[in-house]
């Protein structure tokens, strides 16, 4: 697979604001910067899908991504937001020692896996020797046989397609269990962000508990008879 | 036939990679991205996650750096996937496959972890990861 001519370009474009993006998630101060930086550096990393000609997929990160689990981060910064953050009276990073244990560890990784995926390439495409002239020409005759769309000016893929057909075919059973594990994911994030009130009236404290806290908070008795 | 037999020989030269030196390899190599450079931007991705994980006390940050780990993954996932269905292997589509269930995962894993935070804050009344040590001997 090699890109030319303006994917080329746009990889370029977007493997840099991916990259720069994900740096400021980690080193902005404030809570919500991050959060909106996390989001361009997904988008970015969407526009490399859609080069690598995976539309769906990309279409999927932005949907889940940006329309779901970002609006999550934002609602928990919201709801658990300290302030001492953006202030500048509280240190953002751990302790000096340990930032610099972690970075050289970061260090040494980012050399062994740009060794390793060099050397390892390079044995890869030993195997695949395939030119970008010729692999332009092969797919230019693939594109052939897919059908024009309205504007004549495209072709339409059949990306979709063949991931839908695949994913119904062969891997209908771990589809199922990602849906149940999204069921539990559902359940669990509701049971774990209850008050303790909320827990009360449902009946769900131990009765030794429900006394001690009674004695903390006298409203809770009067929330008792509701869940009887 | 002989035609054929003059021809091939012609075009296999033309489509020769040419033997290139210093500056010009760079230079065709950044107008050509290929695999390996989605597998270094991936991996860039991943460290830079590492790197937020290890070294920020704000347990949401954590969080956004865990989904930077795991879209650094994705992206590998879906680069191999393409340069397999160049190479004709039939079941290439298989890492699209993994790229849903992965994001599956990281919904379902942000979803959990968020409600963790929230009760934590009610419980401890903080978000700083140093401060949170009932697991410290």
């Amino acid at each position: 697979m090699t890109l030319s001519g303006y994917e080329a370009l746009f990889f370029w474009i977007f493997a840099l604001a991916a990259i720069f993006a994900g740096l400021l998630t980690v080193m902005a101060r404030n809570a919500v910067h991050s959060a909106l930086f996390l989001i361009s550096s997904l988008v970015s990393v969407a526009a490399l899908f859609v080069l690598a000609r995976a539309e769906f997929i990309a279409g999927v990160q932005i949907l889940v991504y940006v329309g779901g689990v970002m609006v999550l981060f934002l609602f928990v910064i919201m709801l658990v937001n300290v302030g001492a953050e953006e202030r500048g009276s509280e240190e953002i990073f751990n302790n000096q020692r340990q930032v610099a244990a972690s970075l050289i560890f970061c260090l040494l990784l980012v050399g062994g896996v740009l060794y390793s995926v060099n050397r390892g390439y390079q044995g890869l495409q030993e195997q695949h020797k395939l030119t970008p002239e010729v692999a332009a020409v092969q797919e230019a005759i693939r594109n052939q046989s897919l059908t024009a769309s309205a504007t004549g000016s495209s072709r339409m893929t059949t990306d979709s397609e063949s991931l839908a057909g695949s994913l119904y075919r062969y891997a209908s059973l771990p589809f199922e269990i990602a849906s149940v594990l999204l069921l539990v994911a559902i359940i669990g994030s509701v049971m774990l962000a209850r008050t303790l009130r909320q827990e009360a009236s449902a009946d769900d404290l131990g009765p030794e508990v429900l006394e001690e806290e009674i004695v903390r908070d006298p409203e809770l008795a009067k929330l008792e008879p509701q869940s009887e | 036939m002989i035609m054929f037999n003059l021809i091939s020989p012609t075009l296999a030269f033309l489509f020769q990679e040419a033997p290139r030196s210093g500056f010009e390899q760079i230079k065709y190599s950044a107008q050509n991205p290929d695999l390996a450079k989605f597998l270094v931007i991936g991996a860039l991705l991943f460290i830079i996650g590492v790197a937020g994980v290890l070294t920020r006390r704000n347990i949401i940050v954590i969080f956004m750096s865990i989904e930077l780990i795991l879209n650094a993954a994705n992206l590998n996932f879906i680069a191999f996937s393409r340069y397999l269905s160049l190479t004709g292997d039939p079941d290439a589509v298989a890492g699209q496959i993994f790229t849903v269930f992965v994001i599956v995962v990281a919904a379902a894993e942000a979803a959990i972890g968020l409600g963790i935070v929230i009760a934590l804050y009610r419980n401890k009344e903080t978000i700083w990861v140093d401060e949170i040590d009932l697991l410290k001997w």
